[in-house]
């Protein structure tokens, strides 16, 4: 009988967890190039619980746990920003980026430059471009992100384009492999990446987070209750337990 | 529980979110103010489970980790400085400026500010200040009894004197221009100084070189888009009540928890 509170806890758990994922995909409705994580339960088998005093006694417990969070790799919709340096990826492409600890990725497009005219993040990490990262000289003006990344620029009184480089898009053939690493990167860990091909880079715009608020909030409700059905249900146990304790040894007199 | 901790940062950054816009919205007429967009990043994750980790004994690997994310921290408010559109005024020392740069002005301690508001007047000696009385760079006074007064696409600033036909120049107004203009750092009066982000100033020619064309008799509007700010506010109010549920059913959730076996 003690198995149904185990199992009841199990649960639980799994809900609290579930729950804190939501309110992480909540809390990041705002952030730019955000992308969704979602829950993913799976029984687990309790190979241990064998009680030779109960006559099922082969039978074994079922728990659950869960098995991972799966990213929604989906787009974010395309937010028009008119700024030059905002830049959003069609595609499931991500822009890489030098951090602290090596190369990482984002779909975070907000870029500006730093004091010596370098692509950085938001964070202040160098934008990688083809060959490395990319400078703008001081008299650099009319900024151009051409559908392939290629950064054009008008440099001084010169009336021809000049390069500044290309935005490096990488991507990955298993992007569920990519680890969040918070500040809108994500590091390769042991997904392969390879040169992007079907994604362009849009100027002017920003991808923002693609959380579905009204999926989140119902999912939320429906965590809470199924958290208030277990509550319930490890109250009747105990109840139960009680009554049964009670009426036992209610010795009549 | 985590999920409440959460939503308590998504709450905050959603309160900063609508300070920023509300500050938008309360510059929606001032002359050459440039917008801002707060700007957010999650936060660290824990990895309950690692991807990529061994699963089994039998060697298989975990194709998804667990990831629990902290919630959301803003990294900035920075500026969008687009063109403002100009309009019209007809006062001979409005100026605007369409492209890039700004009006530099020499502040009381010697050091230099830098504007897109060209709301200039004279002052009594005759030289062209801004609205606060502070000089703009390089110094130029225009005599009292000159007429016409013209300033030129670059800048260079004329007059007629009585008795002569023809104008005189009087002075060259200079425009600055920053590598990353977006870090220069707000200090009121639509006035802005240079910091390590923003790199050295650079003076240079109006029209010339990519620097920004003066244009007389005109002003440049705030680049705040009444509608999109509304629309980002509306936003945000949502995503901040959405975080307040999250909040509440947390609650709920511990609740029942610990109102079990009483």
């Amino acid at each position: 009988m003690q198995n149904a509170l185990l199992i009841g806890l199990s649960r639980q758990m799994t809900l609290e967890r579930q729950m804190d994922v939501i309110a992480n995909n909540v809390a990041n409705a705002n952030t730019n190039g955000f992308k969704a994580d979602h829950s993913l339960f799976e029984e687990f088998l309790n190979s241990n619980a064998r009680e030779d005093n109960f006559i099922a006694s082969d039978r074994r417990v079922s728990y659950v746990q869960d098995r991972g969070t799966f990213r929604d790799t989906g787009p974010g919709p395309m937010e028009m920003t008119k700024n030059p340096l905002d830049m959003a990826i069609t595609g499931d492409a991500y822009f890489a980026v030098q951090a602290n600890g090596g190369e990482r990725y984002t779909r975070d497009g907000k870029f500006s430059l730093n004091s010596t005219g370098q692509l950085v993040t938001s964070d202040g990490n160098l934008v990688l471009g083809t060959g490395g990262p990319i400078t703008f000289q001081p008299t650099d003006h009319d900024i151009n992100v051409a559908p392939d990344g290629t950064i054009t620029v008008l440099e001084g009184t010169a009336k021809t384009d000049s390069i500044r480089g290309k935005i490096r898009m990488v991507s990955f053939d298993d992007p569920a492999r990519l680890t969040k690493l918070g500040a809108n990167l994500y590091a390769a860990g042991s997904a392969t990446q390879q040169a992007a091909t079907k994604s362009t880079v849009q100027q002017g715009y920003v991808e923002k987070s693609n959380v579905n608020s009204v999926g989140e909030m119902s999912r939320m409700v429906e965590v809470m209750r199924s958290y208030t059905a277990i509550a319930n249900l490890l109250q009747q146990q105990s109840d139960m337990h009680k009554s049964a304790i009670e009426k036992l040894a209610d010795v009549p007199a | 529980m985590q999920a409440l901790h959460t939503a308590a940062t998504g709450m905050a950054a959603q309160e900063l979110n609508v300070q920023v816009i509300s500050n938008n919205i309360a510059n929606l007429r001032t002359t050459g103010f440039k917008k801002q967009t707060a700007s957010f990043q999650d936060l660290i994750y824990e990895h309950v489970r690692r991807v990529g980790a061994q699963a089994s004994d039998q060697g298989t690997i975990l194709p998804v980790g667990v990831d629990i994310g902290g919630g959301v921290k803003t990294v900035g408010t920075p500026r969008s400085m687009t063109q403002g559109t100009l309009s019209q005024t007809g006062n001979d020392l409005d100026l605007a400026l369409s492209g890039e740069g700004f009006f530099k002005i020499l502040m009381p301690d010697g050091s230099y500010q830098y504007t897109r508001d060209g709301t200039f007047q004279m002052d009594n000696q005759g030289r062209v200040v801004t609205a606060q009385g502070n000089p703009v760079q390089p110094t130029m006074t225009i005599p009292n009894n000159a007429s016409g007064l013209a300033v030129s696409e670059q800048g260079q600033v004329s007059v007629t004197l009585p008795g002569s036909s023809t104008s005189t120049i009087v002075g060259q107004l200079g425009v600055t221009r920053f590598i990353n203009k977006a870090g220069l750092q707000p200090v009121g009066n639509n006035q802005f100084t240079e910091t390590p982000s923003s790199g050295a100033p650079q003076d240079g020619t109006a029209n010339s070189e990519g620097y920004g064309k003066i244009t007389q008799g005109s002003l440049e509007q705030a680049n705040v888009d009444v509608v999109s700010e509304m629309s980002d506010l509306i936003a945000a109010q949502r995503a901040y009540e959405m975080n307040a549920k999250v909040i509440s059913a947390a609650d709920q959730m511990m609740q029942s928890t610990t109102a079990l076996f009483r």
